[in-house]
């Protein structure tokens, strides 16, 4: 356990010690930062010509051709490169270095390694799709009322919110780590309790949201993109294991994770009703996103697909590291 | 400590170790030896744990390398050849890291820290990132790493190559004091540095153990000659 967190630690930190990880930012914050500009524009537009599912612009083209569908394409192909910079030198680094001999001699298992590595990539994209929240606000239209309604309830709220934001302060400066964790986490505690019996307790709330369109898509939005980036970095995992160089890992996992978007271009073929579709739908990723996550739907099957795909990507990476040993 | 039986490795059709067997008691200091490409770095790397034999057993302390990996690999501190290190991490960075990999608590890991920093002479490069480290300085944090969890068995392959006459005398140095508390096994090409830091030898030859004794015990054995006679005639390349 200790050696996991120990090496999950040194890999998320390696992300913001390279240069790597801030072109990883930049170009998805570009990418992303278009996709809204161009929400932004529909969504203001006058006429019939405006936009149904504001997500649905931000993550996966449109039904209407336009620039949304062109922006979606582009960005789905796009996709698989960013993951590919983030997956990149996992192992492939380490494999060219030869620091793979003073990792794999250390008192920890494959499949910690695997794990950690994973969770660190994994983690550093969750943080990378965070600056995107703020494009929420506009996306869904919403609007904060706030009434100056001081009940017990809603000052243990405050008093938790600020407890916690001492303790980041203090944890950021560098004060007593046990503390400043043990303040964040207590102070998150009361403020969740706090909060929890304010909003179902007290009749007038401290702030009330109201947004003007549908608020539920982002949040299937978010859930799917959480999951189908999971699978395009295991995929990249498990090349960065295979090979020595990094452009050549970066190369590959950007090949393989197009499998899993371009079957998405053949959906003009062919009527949404027939088997094709079918076949094409569970292939291609920009699909999932432009039918259902981003309308606020949950399908089980893309879902079956991610979580597959990334535990059998993590097993193939566990046993080529021990087909390393074996050589 | 160190048990090794019938050892053999494959690399494809080539057998890189035919056979190998040995032992080192504990408290023993031995020098490895043989030329290049004998399988020097590959029995070290199987006893390690980082390549698997094809046939054979090897034990650390009773482990079995293969079948107890995690508990064979905690008894050892192993610096591979040419030392590779993270780059852009400091040295107390790295060494804090690996404190952690090596399943060490944070007050151990401070400690021990502390101590391997004095002991191999790198306190005053804790601070710079590794990459910008002379070679010397990078050996010696090999060493440090390979020292940080106290093991009971030190595996070092090569650890003087490359080094710049002072730093070869001050890390021989450093391997005599440690071989009192270590059971230590070290591979190299200087053979006068095994007369100086080791008490026994074993020298290999394509893939076999040709030789396995102490010093003296191996120089009775071939009429009080030179180690370095006894290497050449072994290794057969007395016409050169």
């Amino acid at each position: 356990m200790r050696a996991t967190a120990s090496l999950f630690r040194r890999e998320l930190a390696a992300y913001f010690t390279s240069p790597i990880g801030y072109v990883a930012m930049f170009a998805f914050l570009v990418l992303t930062g278009l996709q809204f500009n161009l929400a932004l524009s529909l969504l203001t537009e006058r006429g019939p010509l405006g936009v149904e599912y504001p997500m649905q612009v931000l993550l996966g083209g449109s039904e209407i051709a336009g620039p949304a569908q062109t922006a979606g394409v582009l960005f789905w192909g796009l996709f698989p490169a960013v993951t590919g910079i983030i997956t990149m030198r996992l192992l492939a680094e380490e494999r060219g270095a030869g620091t793979l001999e003073m990792l794999l001699t250390a008192p920890i298992r494959d499949w910690q390694v695997v794990f950690a590595k994973f969770a660190a990539c994994f983690a550093f994209y969750v943080i990378l799709w965070l600056p995107t929240l703020a494009y929420l606000p506009i996306l869904l239209d919403l609007h904060a009322d706030w009434h100056p309604a001081f009940t017990p309830f809603s000052i243990m709220l405050i008093a938790g919110l600020g407890f916690a934001l001492l303790g980041l302060i203090a944890l950021v400066l560098g004060g007593n780590g046990w503390f400043a964790t043990l303040l964040i986490l207590l102070g998150a505690i009361a403020a969740g309790v706090g909060g929890y019996l304010h909003s179902t307790n007290d009749a007038e709330k401290l702030v009330e949201l109201t947004s003007g369109i549908d608020p539920y898509p982002a949040l299937t939005s978010y859930i799917g993109v959480i999951l189908a980036g999971a699978m395009f970095l295991a995929l990249g995992l498990f090349v960065s294991s295979l090979v020595k160089s990094q452009l050549v890992a970066w190369m590959l996992s950007l090949l393989l994770g197009l499998l899993f978007v371009l079957p998405s271009l053949l959906r003009w073929w062919f009527d949404s009703g027939s088997t094709e579709y079918q076949w094409v739908y569970f292939l291609s990723v920009p699909e999932h996103f432009r039918r259902d996550f981003t309308r606020g739907i949950i399908d089980s099957r893309p879902l079956v697909l991610y979580v597959t795909v990334t535990l059998f990507c993590l097993f193939l990476t566990a046993r080529s590291l021990v087909a390393r040993r074996l050589r | 400590m160190i048990a090794v039986e019938h050892l053999t490795k494959y690399y494809g059709e080539y057998p890189a170790v035919r056979d190998v067997s040995f032992r080192v008691d504990k408290g023993q200091v031995v020098g490895f030896l043989g030329p290049n490409g004998a399988g020097k770095s590959t029995t070290m790397r199987i006893l390690a744990g980082y390549l698997t034999a094809s046939t054979g057993k090897a034990t650390i302390d009773g482990k079995d390398v293969f079948w107890d990996p995690i508990e064979a690999r905690r008894r050892i501190g192993y610096m591979p050849e040419s030392c590779p290190l993270y780059a852009d991490m400091r040295v107390d960075e790295y060494l804090w890291f690996r404190g952690g990999l090596k399943g060490l608590s944070r007050s151990a890991r401070k400690q021990r820290i502390g101590y391997v920093l004095e002991r191999c002479w790198v306190n005053d490069v804790r601070r710079q990132p590794i990459g910008t480290l002379s070679k010397g300085y990078r050996q010696r944090v090999g060493l440090a790493d390979a020292l940080l969890a106290d093991p009971p068995v030190l595996i070092l392959d090569e650890p003087t190559a490359g080094l710049d006459p002072t730093q070869i005398r001050e890390t021989r140095l450093l391997l005599r004091e440690l071989g009192r508390q270590h059971t230590m096994r070290l591979s190299t090409h200087i053979l006068s540095e095994v007369e100086m830091t080791c008490d026994s030898v074993i020298i290999i030859y394509q893939g076999k153990v040709v030789e396995d004794g102490s010093l003296t015990a191996v120089r009775q054995r071939h009429n009080n000659q030179s180690l370095e006679d006894i290497f050449v005639r072994l290794t057969g390349q007395e016409g050169i």
